[in-house]
């Protein structure tokens, strides 16, 4: 019933706050309007209390028991614009928020700077629709508190986290302040890499055909890393190191008989699911980018030249998230 | 105490805190419950803080369900009832001990303050004194910093830290909650009875009088009223509060006779001006009311209703249990039935038969006397002049008390006299009865109310004379006129100290004659009255007449006047700390922007300090100097505001050097 009632004045306050459908840029400091304020089922049960101790002290005229009543009811709208005080003229700033590929847990940071001379307590944080918030922080005068929200990612391209609700019950949980924020940031999902996908296409200098990395040009050895095939392992070297002191696996690397690998989203069977193109170019980029390889990147109209670092691969990776979007607004951020 | 805390988990210190004040909520309970409901709760709360402390698990449903219903079976036995206001006491203070060994949930812990609550509600019942509130507000103080504790998920202050909280908490509540006591509409209870709530063990004025037995109502030192004198008080003799009149005499006990209808004509005339007073009565389980002889109208007692017998006793319709305030007006000087006849004169004459013969015989003697009034003087000529003594511990009396007082033992207090002096007038043919009540009264100067004790409690007569009315006549006054003009300290000697004869002279509560002991008590006099008077005796109706006086007050201009000074000062205050919130720092480079943009050189909304400082490299047109230090400025800004903090002390003064230069 109660929950019921608070659901249905939630969804009415959500209708009628001003911002609700707009997303908040920049600072957001939570003002008095953007604080809501309700009792929560213990302070119901407070409020039994007091019309049972008034009704007491009416019936048995106990001058000093209205004196409680009374004494207990100011303590209690005092805690109300002490749970109201909790929470508002808390200034909210989005912080980073690293891509991630999707599947991947999404986080977003977000700063709670609290720039008044009072001590803020028990502030939750998590997303609106989350039941039990995950998140809370004391943030003492003049600091600053870091939050990570984590959503999970299902699809490529940007990802704007949901509204954002703080709440706190601090001092007597009597009563629950809650305020709504919807930060202007958002995070690029990169496409889920391939699992399982072949490999790279070691030496398909100018578009031909893929070829399966080559056994020709010994190129020396490399860690190991996950997806290179039995046969790569350089077992020589491996058995002089001895795992017990650090020693771990190496694999052979060839070189494509000096070709530049070029990465061709054309080049792949367009028979494939679309999505699965961009998964497979997404394993490719990681993988050439782990065994710094130079590559070259095509997709579509976009033409990388060979290059390798972390900027080149966010870049190609990025193409790949928003490929398919209109990218020239997507782009913006 | 804080390395003890310390060491303690935080779950581990919150429940020993909770048990704290529940500890603090239950002691003042001790007072009044059998002893071993108060065992059972301390064996309770002490296996919970040992269960706490060890780290132990919580007893199972199982072990608990059989101790609570052998709990309620003996509140049953011990109260003969589970209804009723003093074992439903008893209930939840055991509810709430047991509670606490059934704790899980955040919810029970809400669950159990708030029974606690109830339970500082319910002690009122036994007692609402000073020290009663003061312990209140201990124990609100406890439970919110109790309930404070449970709520931080963090960082915990120490302990002293969260009862300030809690105690600023409740200094903020404490106006609002003045204010709501004060003007909160309130209504008269009882809104219903429950089995037992009358009857409580309060002394008060007997309706019987038998002067054989040994009093000592006269000792106690409880107030049966406080009076407030609008007019001035009168002279300590004349102060007769009248009380029963008891007129049928058996031989041993006076007693009040059959009750006759409501008296409706009372022939009443008086004279002079009125003495004008108010009442607060205190609780009593009987009806009577009291008032000044006599007074000219009925007074209104607020949710009772009262009669007034042919013999001018008033009471009220019902048990006065709680305290209630009249407003009365008496005429001193006053004829009661003055006429020549009395309607059922033999009523007032009757004399048990076979009782004191030789006062019967005395009495008979005086009728030779022709006027009655020397008749009434011969009586109290013979108290005066014969040895009689007043005392508070007269010897027993046998059957003949009247003839062994007069003639034997001859001491006694007022209801010896009265009660032979009625005697005598009877056998003499003179119509007479014993009235009772109150007489006297201490003024404390402090704050102007008359208190009349249960000490004050005295017996005195009331004679009729054709043409006269009835008249009073104080038999004891003829034997200790101190005892009618100064009290009952004065007529009587204390017991010393322990009986120790010697130690009379240090006895440091000897009454009213010590000087400033008799300040001392004055003053604590003058809180319990004005405790009384606004806390425990706030009726709707002082409410209505202090909402009134507030009203009167509050619309004049000057509090209007007060209130906009009020208002506006808060505004400005907030104004004042808006602007306070801003960093000096901040304020500064505001204040360097908006100088720069007077010299044409505005800040892009979205520029940083750096990019700004670059911008300002750039303007050719600014003076060197200018240009040098506001770039410098900006560095050092950006470096404040974006480093990790450093503490600069001097950064303010030289960003407003700087600032200075910039021109």
């Amino acid at each position: 019933m109660a929950g019921g009632l608070r659901g249905r004045l939630r969804r009415a306050t959500g209708a009628w706050l001003p911002r609700a459908g707009k997303l908040d840029a920049g600072e957001v400091v939570l003002r008095q309007r953007r604080v809501f304020i309700l009792p929560t089922r213990a302070g119901l049960g407070f409020a039994l209390l007091l019309m049972v101790l008034l009704i007491g002290s009416i019936n048995y005229a106990l001058g000093l028991g209205f004196g409680l009543t009374f004494l207990a009811l100011s303590c209690a709208l005092v805690d109300m614009v002490a749970t109201y005080r909790n929470l508002a003229h808390l200034a909210l700033q989005q912080g980073r928020a690293a891509p991630v590929f999707a599947g991947q847990e999404a986080q977003f940071e977000l700063q709670v700077f609290n720039r008044t001379r009072l001590a803020r307590y028990a502030v939750r944080a998590d997303f609106a629709d989350v039941a039990e918030p995950r998140h809370v922080a004391d943030i003492l005068p003049g600091t600053h508190a870091i939050l990570t929200l984590s959503a999970p990612t299902l699809a490529r391209g940007w990802l704007a986290p949901a509204r954002i609700k703080l709440s706190t019950r601090f001092p007597l949980g009597l009563f629950n302040a809650w305020s709504y924020w919807r930060p202007a940031m958002r995070v690029l999902v990169y496409p889920r890499p391939e699992d399982g996908a072949p490999p790279l296409p070691l030496g398909g200098g100018s578009g031909s055909s893929l070829r399966a990395a080559g056994h020709d040009d010994f190129a020396g050895v490399r860690n190991y890393q996950a997806g290179d095939s039995p046969r790569q392992l350089a077992w020589r070297q491996i058995a002089r190191l001895d795992p017990s002191i650090g020693g771990a696996l190496v694999s052979k690397h060839f070189e494509g008989g000096g070709d530049e690998l070029v990465l061709d989203f054309d080049a792949i069977p367009a028979t494939l699911d679309l999505e699965l193109r961009l998964a497979r170019m997404t394993r490719w980029v990681i993988e050439a980018e782990g065994r710094t390889l130079p590559y070259a990147f095509r997709l579509g109209a976009l033409r990388f030249d060979a290059a390798f670092g972390a900027a080149h691969q966010a870049a190609c990776l990025r193409a790949l998230a928003l490929y398919g979007a209109d990218g020239g607004s997507e782009d913006a951020a | 105490m804080k390395p003890f805390a310390t060491a303690l988990t935080r779950d581990k210190a919150d429940t020993l805190l909770l048990l704290a004040s529940a500890v603090l909520v239950l002691a003042p309970h001790t007072t009044h419950l059998p002893l071993w409901v108060s065992l059972l709760c301390g064996a309770t709360l002490a296996w919970r803080a040992a269960i706490t402390l060890r780290g132990k698990r919580m007893p199972p449903a199982l072990v608990l369900l059989p101790v609570a219903v052998a709990a309620m079976a003996g509140v049953q036995f011990s109260y003969e009832t589970l209804l009723g206001k003093d074992a439903g006491v008893a209930m939840l203070v055991l509810l709430v001990a047991f509670k606490m060994l059934e704790m899980h949930a955040r919810r029970d812990l809400f669950v159990v303050i708030f029974l606690c609550f109830f339970l500082v509600l319910t002690n009122f019942f036994y007692a609402q004194g000073i020290g009663s509130a003061l312990l209140m507000v201990a124990s609100v103080l406890l439970l919110l910093a109790t309930q404070l504790s449970f709520q931080f998920t963090g960082n915990v202050p120490p302990l002293r830290t969260r009862l300030a909280m809690a105690g600023r908490m409740l200094a903020f509540a404490a106006p609002i909650a003045m204010l709501l006591f004060v003007v909160f509409p309130r209504i008269h209870g009882p809104l219903w009875t429950m089995p037992g709530d009358s009857g409580g063990a309060r002394s008060g004025l007997s309706d019987t009088m038998a002067p054989g037995q040994m009093s000592n109502l006269a000792l106690s030192e409880e107030p049966a009223f406080r009076v407030r004198f609008f007019t001035p008080a009168p002279v300590q003799a004349r102060l007769y509060w009248r009380g029963p009149v008891l007129d049928f005499f058996d031989g041993l006990t006076w007693s009040r006779g059959a009750s006759q209808a409501s008296g409706r004509d009372l022939h009443l005339s008086v004279s002079g001006d009125p003495v004008e007073y108010e009442v607060t009565l205190e609780p009593s389980p009987s009806r009577w009311v009291f008032a000044l002889e006599m007074p000219g109208e009925l007074p209104a007692v607020p949710g009772h209703r009262l009669r007034i017998s042919p013999q001018f006793e008033l009471t009220a319709d019902d048990a006065l249990n709680s305290r209630v305030r009249y407003r009365a007006s008496s005429h001193l000087q006053f004829a009661f039935q003055g006429g020549p006849t009395l309607d059922d004169a033999r009523r007032w004459l009757l004399l048990p038969y076979g009782f004191n013969p030789r006062a019967l015989a005395a009495g008979r003697a005086l009728r030779k006397l022709p006027d009655p009034a020397q008749r009434v003087e011969a009586v109290l000529a013979q108290f005066r002049e014969q040895p009689f003594q007043y005392t508070l511990s007269p010897p027993l009396l046998g059957r003949h008390t009247v003839d062994e007082f007069l003639y034997g033992t001859r001491s006694g207090f007022c209801e010896h006299y009265s009660g032979a002096f009625v005697f005598l007038m009877r056998a003499a043919g003179i119509p007479a009865r014993v009235v009772t009540g109150y007489q006297g009264g201490e003024i404390n100067p402090l704050d102007g109310f008359m208190t009349v004790r249960q000490s004050d409690a005295h017996a005195w007569a009331e004679v009729w004379i054709a043409g006269i009315g009835w008249q009073r006549v104080d038999p004891t006054a003829a034997v200790a006129p101190e005892r009618v003009r100064r009290g009952l300290d004065a007529s009587v000697p204390r017991p010393p100290p322990f009986g120790i004869e010697a130690l009379r002279g240090m006895n440091p509560f000897q009454g009213r004659s010590n000087a400033w002991m008799a300040e001392l008590r004055n003053a604590v006099n003058a809180v319990n009255n004005g405790w009384n008077q606004w806390v425990l005796n706030y009726t709707p109706e002082r409410q209505r007449d202090v909402v009134r006086a507030l009203q009167r007050k509050l619309f004049g201009w000057p509090f209007i006047a007060l209130l906009t000074f009020v208002v506006l000062a808060l505004v400005l205050l907030r104004f004042l700390r808006r602007r306070g919130e801003i960093h000096p720092v901040d304020a500064l480079y505001s204040t360097l922007c908006k100088r720069l943009g007077q010299l044409g050189l505005a800040r892009a909304q979205d520029e940083g300090p750096s990019a700004y400082a670059a911008r300002v490299a750039g303007a050719t047109d600014l003076a060197p100097e200018s240009r040098a230090a506001a770039q410098a400025f900006l560095r050092r800004y950006s470096a404040w505001r974006y480093a990790p903090p450093t503490a600069d002390p001097r950064l303010t003064a030289t960003l407003k050097s700087l600032l200075l230069q910039v021109r």
